[in-house]
């Protein structure tokens, strides 16, 4: 593999995979946003622990 | 010291419900991605197999049509949007923590992008200087640059109030700003390895064919789009990891607040009492 084609096999896998990561953490917060707001209150539960 | 009463059970229940940020994901952005991913790709076409090889660089010179549009991006479009994004959340009439989240997707995906532009210059600087790494202005201060970002993102991880991190960044973001201006002055600034614009001169006359003009100017364009993609993602990203801190904020707050109601309660309140005063630090 030459010098050029290594620069360019860097710089695009490099931006494909931080940019499908982005895609990957968006989803897992979204979800966790989801299971949150889907839950009951906790705190509220906590508060009424005996 | 100032203490307030800890609520009792009933209005802990009977909270305000915080709204939920959850981000838009606008239409244009993914247009921009898709605009990004075709002049990607047409950048490498015309930049591998359509353009003639250079006079003097032979087929080396392909490297030149990414490397400087990497390098544009981690260092002008990232300083413009994480210095203006810092000064304007300082600014006290302009203090919104968009600018705050702004700031800091900008300077994660600048440190992907500085950090390619390290790679790829190395892997032309190696046959064409005969060195992988020389410790020249430029390339030193570009590494500078790498580490205050990755500094800032440490920063960015340590515990603490919403207001207070994003300050603490907005100062640390400006340190990074003071790097650009380095960066690019280097090359004149000292004698270096480094050559100085090349491509285009003073006089704006272009030295290159027509077919390597436009893979260069495509190359730009490309990689700018992708960088919008990207930083439009990584501010959804940041807005949902606030959505759920503080939501668990939240809830640690009310676990403490019936903690402490027990404790007054049973008339052994040892430790001494907290409240939402108290807990700024929390997080």
């Amino acid at each position: 593999m030459s010098y050029v084609d290594a620069g360019y096999a860097i710089a695009l896998s490099t931006v494909f995979v931080y940019a499908i990561s982005l895609l990957v953490r968006r989803r897992r917060w979204d979800r966790a946003l989801t299971v949150k707001e889907s839950t009951p209150d906790e705190g509220a539960a906590a508060a009424e622990r005996p | 010291m100032t203490t307030t009463a800890p609520p009792p059970n009933d209005l802990v229940a009977t909270l305000p419900a915080v709204p939920r940020l959850r981000p838009r994901r606008p239409r244009w952005l993914d247009v921009v991605g898709i605009l990004g991913v075709i002049g990607l790709a047409f950048t490498v076409w015309l930049g591998l197999w359509v353009t003639p090889p250079d006079k003097f660089q032979g087929n080396l010179a392909r490297l030149l049509y990414i490397h400087p549009a990497v390098a544009t991006v981690a260092l002008y479009w990232v300083g413009i949007v994480a210095a203006g994004g810092s000064l304007l959340y300082l600014w006290p009439r302009t203090r919104s923590l968009f600018w705050d989240r702004l700031a800091a997707s900008a300077v994660e995906v600048g440190a992907v992008f500085a950090a390619l532009t390290l790679v790829t210059g190395s892997l032309w600087g190696r046959p064409v200087w005969g060195v992988w790494w020389t410790w020249d202005a430029r390339l030193t201060s570009t590494a500078l640059l790498l580490l205050l970002e990755i500094g800032y993102l440490a920063l960015r991880r340590v515990p603490a109030d919403t207001a207070v991190r994003a300050r603490r960044c907005a100062v640390a973001a400006l340190l990074i700003a003071v790097d650009i201006p380095i960066v690019h002055f280097s090359v004149d600034w000292w004698n270096t390895l480094h050559q100085g614009g090349t491509f285009i001169d003073p006089g704006f006359q272009i030295h290159a064919s027509a077919s390597m003009s436009w893979t260069f100017l495509l190359g730009f364009v490309a990689f700018s789009l992708v960088f919008v993609w990207l930083l439009g993602v990584r501010y959804q990203v940041e807005v949902l990891q606030d959505a759920v801190g503080d939501e668990e904020l939240e809830v640690s707050l009310a676990e403490r607040w019936s903690e402490d109601t027990e404790l007054i309660g049973a008339g052994t309140s040892a430790r001494p009492p907290s409240g939402p005063t108290e807990s700024g630090g929390a997080s």
